[in-house]
Parts: structure tokens; sequence; C-alpha cells
């Protein structure tokens, strides 16, 4: 046992339990919270596995954007009959059944595969990470250093392109989910809703 | 050119120029003039046309062959014939010489075999006065039709038909008709006179038929007129069934139909004629049966020589051992069977033309038809059609045969007089007159009086078509046809009124005895004298003079019964009376012509007994013996009747009868010394019986209409129930099959339609409650899609691997 | 206990991600809210980032071993990227439904259904 599996396990099941919690809970804004907690113990994960810049992103962009996101919108509609909904017992069943089943699937087959369940030789190589930050950003402007090394001559000539365009696609992208958004949201006008109404 | 290229020129265009005429109104008679008034000036053209073209012929054939006196002067004197013709002797020097006669073809039809059918013609000196008789008539005809046809040239109200609603029909005039029938029928009688061959005599006869049913039944809406050409048409076909077994036996056993011989260039004779076939030259003109005949006869005797033969010399040897035979079985008789069902055959279709009995009915009930119709048709041209082809055919008539054309002639006759006795429409006495006058032909011709016949058929055509012109004008003015409705006309309709004088003395053979008379006395005097000749050489035939006499007698009663009753004495029905007027000129003056012809045709000075003279034919002059099946019978010659020993006794005879008629009509009907009516009283029975015309309609209708009504009602009966049953239950059998046929394809074929339809409809209607509109259910379902996913791959990825 | 006492792999972080992902569509499946349905698509979107992390990370296989190597990363930053502008759209989405019908009941939602 080594560090690496105890920060492992710790992240592990923090991430694990507050996503059931997230499940199991029947208020909103708890449910808002657990996320949060969740995503971050995710974030751990990240950094765990060596991809420093990704983890950092996690929890800027999807902790700190997308969940604050998603806290104002709990926050616009919490009412006291949305707070906490109850869901019908049934459902609850049918769902674990299906969930129940996927996992169990998934499960076997994470485990199946005798590659997956092999780390790196030396004990040196399952903790040294090196930082990633400035390779993700040569590889999102075109260069794929870390691919350059081990790639053939035909390899290096034009098929390890970076990832430029769709760095360029994600942009325009988001734009234009900004600017849907902000229409599909915006505020109607009163006056009409009561003349449809009528 | 000679007179055998231009006759048959001039009177081949008189012949054709009615059909031109009949053509032309055909096609363009309704546009011709106003209503159509111009197809009468297109007919009267043609006919009178053909007329001139008749006389020219009539003139050319004066010049070349000049009447002289009569031929029988330079023949034998009576000698007996040796019954049968002896090989290799002479003929007799006084045996008479075949007339002159033109004979030709203009056009062959057909030629199979042995037949050939030809338009030709025969002209002697009897066809030439034929033609110009009935053009002259006709021609009167015609114009007299134009005043007479008037009526037709608007809207017609015929009274006599009555529609569904009571009211009289109205129909549009058909004045251009009538001169389009009246020209075909020219056209079908002069080709009748002029025909060369018995085949083309038939066809016209048939023509002249057929044109009698059109202009009988002109006015074919009035029952009565269209029953009448319908009986006139069929009784007529009646007699043409015997014409035609009489054809038939000529033709077979002689081979050909043509009158007179076939010459070459030269005048020699390639092929003999019916004629001289029959009477040949070597057998002095005299009958016998021909080769042709005695062998079909004698078929038998015919086939045991050739068998014999068959066997030795063959062919030739068996054909001259025939012909010496041949005299020998003609003189038993063979063969002359077959002459006497020819001869008998061919009478057949006279008795139906000419309205003989027992095919008298058609002639009264033809009276339906215009009276200008009456005149030419029924009274002078068509009826005398008959009479006509007796004489054509006289040479090959046999004894026997002639003897029953006298008979039947003799008992038309009587039948006929007794019937006109009593009958008060003025056309149907004029009718039964006709009938009865043609029985005085053919008792004439029947006696051997060849001369005397044709001259009676020249003589009555005048006197009656004249008398019927005259019935015609007054119906005309007074619109009725019954007699005892008219009387005192004289004042009012003179020209009508003498004439038909003229023509009823005429036709009771008014005359000074051996000093002169009307035409009628001339002829009528030849017929008596002649059957006295006949019954003096046959005592045991006197009846037949007996009859001829009294019917002479009834002749004169009912001819001035008529005229006393429409134009003497008092007016019977004034409306009648005041309505009465004088015909227009264009009816009276052709009653003027015909009157006169009348009158004057049958003078001796006119000759025209010498012309037909001249067309006598060959070998009927002498007094004929030698009949086989009645044997002993004597036909006198025709010369010997005017000897003083006949011909006094019988001139005074038949005046004496014309005046006891005469005198005893004018008793009844002019000076009313007695009272028919008390007559018809005392004789009602007597009077019923000829007032129904000897019941020959009600016999015929039981013997012949009423079985086959019955067979028809029952075979229409059979139509009716049997056979449209089956077809009706057949159809229903169709319509049932198909009632099953559309519940299968409701049922079956659209239900199974229906049922696919429906059940992809239902399990659309189930599939659609899949989309329940819930996010979490399908998101759900999602997750269970992608379990099913992994399952399959997971667990099946080794069949797909391998 | 030999999964815990084995060395850290790819597989472990597979499992985590399994079962991220499973609570993720399990809550996706029950929540009756529309924004705890979303939580359970952010949810859902972590377990797979994780996947790919694990599976482009060079600590985690063994040497010589092929791996996706920087790509697993990108891709995990791109679908971040990409979950944020659906969260976007998603709340948009549930705003305006919250605006239109006073509620944010996915259940009253439902005329859809055929």
């Amino acid at each position: 046992m080594n560090w690496h599996t105890v920060y492992f396990l710790l992240f592990s099941l923090t991430a694990c339990g507050f996503a059931l919690a997230v499940v199991l809970s029947s208020n909103i804004v708890r449910m808002a919270f657990y996320l949060v907690l969740s995503l971050g113990a995710t974030a751990g994960l990240f950094f765990l596995a060596g991809a420093d810049f990704i983890g950092a992103m996690q929890l800027l962009i999807y902790v700190g954007g997308t969940l604050v996101l998603l806290v104002f919108g709990v926050m616009l509609t919490a009412q006291s009959p949305f707070i906490s909904m109850k869901t019908h017992g049934g459902d609850w069943i049918l769902a674990a059944i299906v969930g129940g089943s996927l996992l169990a699937i998934l499960m076997q087959s994470a485990f199946s595969m005798p590659q997956w369940r092999v780390g790196p030789a030396t004990a040196d190589q399952a903790t040294i990470a090196t930082p990633t930050t400035t390779i993700v950003g040569e590889g999102l402007l075109g260069v794929r250093v870390d691919a350059m090394a081990d790639a053939s001559a035909a390899q290096q000539a034009g098929v390890l392109s970076g990832y430029l365009l769709p760095f360029e696609i994600v942009s325009v992208h988001l734009l234009v989910v900004l600017i849907g958004a902000a229409y599909l949201a915006r505020a109607k006008r009163r006056r009409v809703l009561r003349e449809a109404e009528a | 050119m000679g007179l055998s290229a231009t006759l048959p020129t001039l009177l081949g265009i008189a012949w054709l120029l009615p059909l031109a005429s009949f053509v032309l109104i055909v096609f363009f008679g309704r546009h011709m003039g106003s209503h159509g008034k111009g197809a009468a000036y297109v007919a009267c053209g043609a006919i009178i046309g053909a007329f001139l073209l008749s006389a020219i012929s009539l003139c050319g054939w004066l010049g070349e062959h000049p009447l002289s006196a009569a031929r029988y002067e330079a023949a034998t004197e009576g000698g007996e014939l040796a019954k049968a013709p002896v090989e290799g002797v002479a003929p007799t020097e006084h045996a008479a010489a075949p007339p002159v006669a033109y004979s030709g073809d203009w056009y062959t039809l057909a030629e199979v075999g042995k037949l050939k059918i030809s338009i030709g013609w025969y002209i002697d000196a009897l066809t030439v006065a034929m033609f110009c008789m009935v053009t002259l008539i006709a021609s009167c005809i015609h114009v007299y039709a134009i005043g007479y046809m008037h009526d037709e040239l608007h809207e017609v109200t015929d009274h006599e038909v009555k529609l569904s609603d009571g009211h009289p029909f109205v129909r549009p005039g058909r004045f251009h008709r009538f001169f389009q029938y009246l020209s075909l029928f020219s056209f079908s009688m002069l080709g009748l006179v002029i025909s060369g061959n018995l085949a083309m005599t038939f066809v016209f006869w048939e023509l002249v038929g057929i044109c009698s049913y059109f202009l009988i039944g002109f006015y074919f809406e009035r029952k009565s007129a269209s029953n009448a050409a319908n009986k006139a048409f069929i009784v007529n076909r009646v007699g043409d069934f015997g014409f035609i077994i009489g054809l038939m036996a000529l033709f077979g056993a002689i081979g050909t139909f043509t009158f007179g011989d076939t010459k070459d260039a030269d005048g020699r004779v390639i092929a003999r004629g019916i004629f001289s076939q029959i009477r040949s030259p070597e057998n002095g003109y005299q009958l016998a049966p021909p080769d042709g005949m005695v062998k079909s006869a004698a078929a038998d005797k015919v086939g045991e020589i050739v068998l014999d033969h068959r066997q030795m010399g063959g062919e030739a040897a068996a054909q001259s051992e025939i012909a010496s035979e041949m005299n020998d079985w003609r003189v038993d008789g063979w063969g002359y069977g077959l002459l006497v069902v020819a001869g008998l055959g061919i009478f057949c279709g006279c008795v139906g033309k000419s309205a003989q009995f027992p095919l008298q009915v058609w002639l009264p009930d033809a009276m339906e038809g215009p009276t200008p119709v009456s005149a030419l048709v029924h009274s002078a041209t068509m009826v005398a059609a008959g009479v006509y082809l007796v004489g054509r055919c006289f040479p090959i008539f046999t004894q026997e045969v002639l003897l029953v054309i006298a008979y039947v002639g003799c008992i038309t006759l009587f039948i006929a007089a007794t019937i006109a006795i009593v009958a008060v429409d003025i056309k149907r006495v004029l009718a039964y007159s006709t009938v009865s006058q043609l029985g005085y032909m053919m008792l004439s011709l029947g006696v051997g009086g060849w001369i005397a016949g044709l001259f009676h058929l020249f003589t009555h055509a005048f006197f009656k078509s004249l008398l019927f012109m005259c019935s015609g004008s007054v119906i005309h003015a007074c619109h009725t046809n019954d007699m005892r409705r008219m009387g005192g006309l004289l004042k009012k309709m003179p020209y009508t009124g003498y004439t038909m004088l003229v023509g009823c003395l005429a036709i009771i053979g008014t005359g000074i005895p051996f000093v002169a008379g009307f035409s009628g006395y001339y002829s009528k005097d030849s017929i008596i004298a002649q059957t006295l000749s006949f019954t003096n050489h046959n005592p045991v035939h006197r009846i037949l003079f007996i009859a001829a006499a009294g019917g002479a007698s009834i002749t004169a009663f009912y001819m001035f019964r008529l005229w006393y009753m429409t134009f003497i004495g008092k007016p019977k029905d004034h409306h009648v009376y005041e309505h009465a007027h004088e015909s227009p000129k264009v009816m009276w003056i052709p009653l003027v012509i015909l009157a006169v012809f009348a009158f004057g045709i049958g003078w001796p000075m006119w000759g025209l007994t010498n012309l037909l003279e001249q067309a006598r034919p060959a070998g009927t002059l002498e007094t004929v013996k030698g009949a086989i099946i009645w044997p002993g019978l004597e036909h006198p010659g025709e010369h010997l009747s005017h000897e003083a020993g006949i011909h006094v006794p019988a001139s005074i005879i038949a005046f004496s009868t014309a005046l006891a008629g005469f005198l005893l009509a004018t008793v009844f009907y002019a000076w009313r010394m007695v009272n028919p009516e008390e007559v018809k009283n005392q004789f009602s029975r007597l009077y019923n019986f000829l007032w129904h015309k000897w019941y020959f309609d009600e016999l015929y209708n039981a013997v012949f209409v009423q079985p086959v009504m019955f067979v028809s009602r029952r075979i229409a009966d059979f139509d009716k129930h049997v056979i449209d049953r089956f077809i009706d239950g057949c159809a229903l059998a169709v319509r049932g099959i198909s009632t099953i046929d559309d519940t299968i394809d409701r049922w079956l074929v659209d239900g199974l339609v229906n049922w696919v339809a429906g059940v992809i409809h239902s399990t659309g209607l189930s599939m659609r409650r899949v989309q329940t509109g819930r996010l979490r259910q399908y998101v759900l379902l999602i997750v269970v899609g992608t379990v099913a996913l992994f399952i399959l791959i997971t667990f099946f990825r080794s069949s797909w691997a391998g | 206990m030999n999964l815990l006492t084995e060395p850290i792999g790819a597989a472990h972080y597979l499992a985590v991600g399994a079962v991220l992902f499973v609570c993720g569509a399990v809550c996706m499946a029950t929540k009756r809210n529309a924004l705890g349905i979303l939580m359970g698509i952010e949810l859902v979107l972590n377990g797979a980032n994780l996947n790919f992390i694990a599976f482009g990370s060079r600590l985690l296989h063994a040497d010589g071993t092929p791996s996706i190597g920087l790509d697993g990363q990108l891709i995990a930053l791109f679908v971040i990227v990409l979950a944020a502008a659906e969260a976007a759209v998603a709340l948009a989405i549930t705003l305006n439904f919250y605006n239109n019908h006073s509620t944010v009941d996915v259940d009253r939602a439902d005329e859809l259904k055929g």
C-alpha cells in the first residue's frame, strides 16, 4: 500500500459517495452541494492520474463555472414545492435494476482486460508525473510535442496533427451556445403572456 | 342499218328512259320544282319520249313489213298433220313460216356451264305493238296523275288512319315518290315485253310485282293498303313458284332460256332457242318434245343403253343407238309429260300475275292504291303481262295445257262477273271486270284463238284504263268510292260521264253486227267465234261457249249498272252531289284521248289484227290434233272461225247477250221498273254468297293464313317461354355468381386488406404508447438499450469474430 | 482484497468511472426536478472523463503497451468545455420551461406524448 493507492481510495470513495448522495438526496440544493464535492474529488483523481492541466480545468470550468451555473438555476427556480420532489417507489426499483445491471456489466468489463490492471514497471514511474500544461497547450496550437519522438517519418509529415481544428470548432460552438442560451432564456414580456392566457 | 340493228336500239332507249327518270327522281325528286312537282314532268317526259320512240319503231316496222292480207290465207288448207313426225320427210309445203323476229343480246351477265344469263331482246310485231300500247296508256296516265295526285303536293291529312289519340294522321306529301314508282314500273313492264329469254322475263316479272307492291301500298300508313300490298305480292309469289318449276323443267330438258335462235354474222343458226327446239323446222313447226326432253324423261332407257355399250362399242355407238331410238320414244310419249309440266308451270305464273282462279283474290284488294295505279298497273299492263306471256309462250304449250288454260279462264270470268254484280265500290266493280276480261283472254288463248286473245288484250287495255281513270275522276270529285252515294252526276261531270259511257259501250262489245262497232265489239266477237269453233270441234267442252256467252251478258249488266248508278237518276247523297265538279283539264284530256282509242282501235282499217298476225308463232295456224294425254282433242285453226258457219252465229249470240244484259241493267237502274233492293232480299242467300266474293278470302284465311298464324304463335310462345326463360335463367345464374363474387370480394379480399391495415393501425396505436413524453422514462430506455447492446457484444462476440 | 493491494491500474479508474456513470444515469432516471436531471448529466460526463483520463495516463499502464496518451486528456478537456456549453443550454431550456409552465417538474412536460 503506497500513498498512490491511499490517495486513490480517498478521492474515489469521496467521488462515489457523494455521487451516490446526489442520487439519494431529494433536496435539490443539497444535491447541488454534493455534486460540487463529487466533482471536486474527481478533479483530484485527475491529478492522481497525471493529468494536472485537465484537473485544474475541471475545477475551474466544471466546478467553478458549470456547477455555479447550476446553482444559479437552482436558486432561480427554488420555490418551496420544487425543492424536494419525491419520486415514485416503482421508479426507484426500476432505476435500481437497470442501473445495477449496467454497473455489473461495466465492472465486469473494466476488470476483464489484464492490460488495464497493470501499472508501470518501476515504482518511480508510478508516482512521477510530468507537467502537461505546455504539452496540452502546444497540442491545442497544432504541435504534438509528446509524440514527436516516437513518431515515424510518415507520421510526422501529416497524420500527427494537433488539436487546432477541434479547438476552433469548440470556440465557435461555445459562441453559438452562448447566443442561443441567451436568446432562449430572455425575459418575456408579461403583457404578451397575459393576452395569450386571455 | 337494217331493222335488226335500229329496232333494238330504239326500243332499248325507249325501255331505259323511264329507268333514267326513276334514278333522277330517286335522288333529286324532292328538289325538283316546288314540293317535288318537277318529278312529274320528268316522269311524263320520259314516258312520252318512250312513246315517241315506240311510234317511230312501229313506223319503221311497218315500212319494212307492211301490213298485208292475213298470212293465214297462204297457209295450209286446214290439212291434218301426221300424228308424229316421220324421219327424212320434208316439211309440208304450206306449213306456216316462223314470224319475223329479231333477237339478240345486249349484255351477258353470266355464263356458267350451259347456263347463259343475258339481257337481250326478242322483237317481233307483238313486241312493237305492246310497246306502243303500254307507252301510250302510260303517258296518258302519267299526265292524268299530275292532276289526280295534286293532294300530295302539300301536307296530307289521312282520315283513314287514326292515331292513338283519335286524331287523323298528318304527314308530308309524297308527290315525287309516286312518279318515281310509276317510272320504275314503266321500265319493268317494258323490260318484260322486250325480254329475249325466260330468265330476263322472270326478273322483270318480279320487278313489276315489286312495283305493284310499292304502288298499292302507296298510302302505307293505312292498314288496309299495306295488307293489300302484302296480299298482292304474296299471292303473286305463289304463282311464281309454279313459274319457277316450269322454268326448271324447260331449262333442265332444253338447256337454254332464249326465245329466238342465236345467229352468227351470216345469219346461220348457231344455237337454237326454245321455240325452234320445241317446234323445229324439220318437224314442220309442229309441237314435239325436243331431244333433250325425251332423253330426260326416258333417262332409264338411256342409262340401259349406255351400260350395254360400255362393254361393247363405247360412247359413239351408244349415242347412235340413242338417236335411233329417240323417235320411237317420242311417239310413245316420253318427254311429253315434261313438256306439259313446263307449260303448266309457266301458266302458274300467269295465273298469279293475271289474277286468274284460284289466285284472283289479290286484285280487288289492290284497289287500295291510288286510281292511276289501278288504271295503269291493274288493268292495262301488269295484269296483261300474264296474258302476254301466255301469248309469247303459246308455241310451247301442248294441247292439254291449252285446255287447262281455257278452263281456268272460263271459271275465272264467270266467278268475277257474278261478284261484280253486287259490288258497290266503283273501283271494285272495275277490278272484277278486269279479272273477268282477263279470263276471257285466257279462255281465248286456251281454245286456240291466239289473235283473238291478244287483240282483246289491246282493246281491253284502252277501255279499261279509260274506265278506271273516269272512276278516278268521279272519286276525286265526290271523295267517295261508294256508288250508293252517287247518282245524277252526268250534268255535273259531262266529260267524265260521256267518256265513261264510251268505255262501257266498248267493254260490252257494242256494235252493229257485221257492220261496225266499238273496239270491244271486234275483239269480243272474235273470242266468241273461236270458242264456238272449238266447241263445235270438241262438243264435250260446250260449257266453255255457254260460259263465254253468259259472261258477256253479265258483263253488260254490271257495267251499265255501274254507269247508271253513278251518272243517272236522282243523287242519293246531296252533300256529295253539291261537292261534285268536273276534273281539271289535265285530267279529262287523257280521258278523251283514251276514249278515242277505245272507240276506234279495233276497227279493221287500222289493221291491228294484221299486225298481230305478223307475230303469229310458227305452226299455230292449222288445226292441231295429236294430244297424247287426252287424245281426240282438237284445236281448230283460227282462220276457221272467220268462216260464215261459225262467225255468223257467234256474232248474233254475242250481240244478243250483250243487248240482254244492257236491257236488264236499264230496267233495274235507269227506268227503275224493278227495285234492285227487293231482288236482293229475295235472293239474300245468293246475294250474300256473291257479296262475300264466293267466300274465297274466308277459305284461304282458314286453310292457309290461320295455320301459319297458329304455328307462328306456337313458335313465339316457345321463344318466349322456353328460350327466353333459358336466357333469363342464364342471366340470373350469372347474377348469382357475381353476387357470390361480390361477397367474396367484399368479405374475403377486402376483409383481408382491411384486417392487415387494422392490425398495422392497432400496432401503431399500441406502439404510440411508448412515447409517454416522460423524460425519465426515456433515460431509462437509453440505459436499457445500452445494457442490451453490451450483452449482445459481450456474449455473442464469439460468433461474429469467428 | 486483491483489488486493494495490487497497484492501481486503469481498471480501477474505470470502475470509479463506472460508478459515477451509473449514479448519473440513475439520477437522470429518477429525479423529477429538471435541475436534478442536469446534475445527472454532469455525473455521466464526469464518469466518461475519468475513463478517458485513465486510458491516457502514462502512469496507469505498463511500458510498451499501447495507449492513447495525450489524446485522452485532450478529449477530456473538450468534454469539459462541451459539458459547460450543454449545461448552459439545458439551463436556458429549463428556465424557459419554468417561465412558461411555472414548474420544473419534468413529469409535467409530457406534451410530446404520442
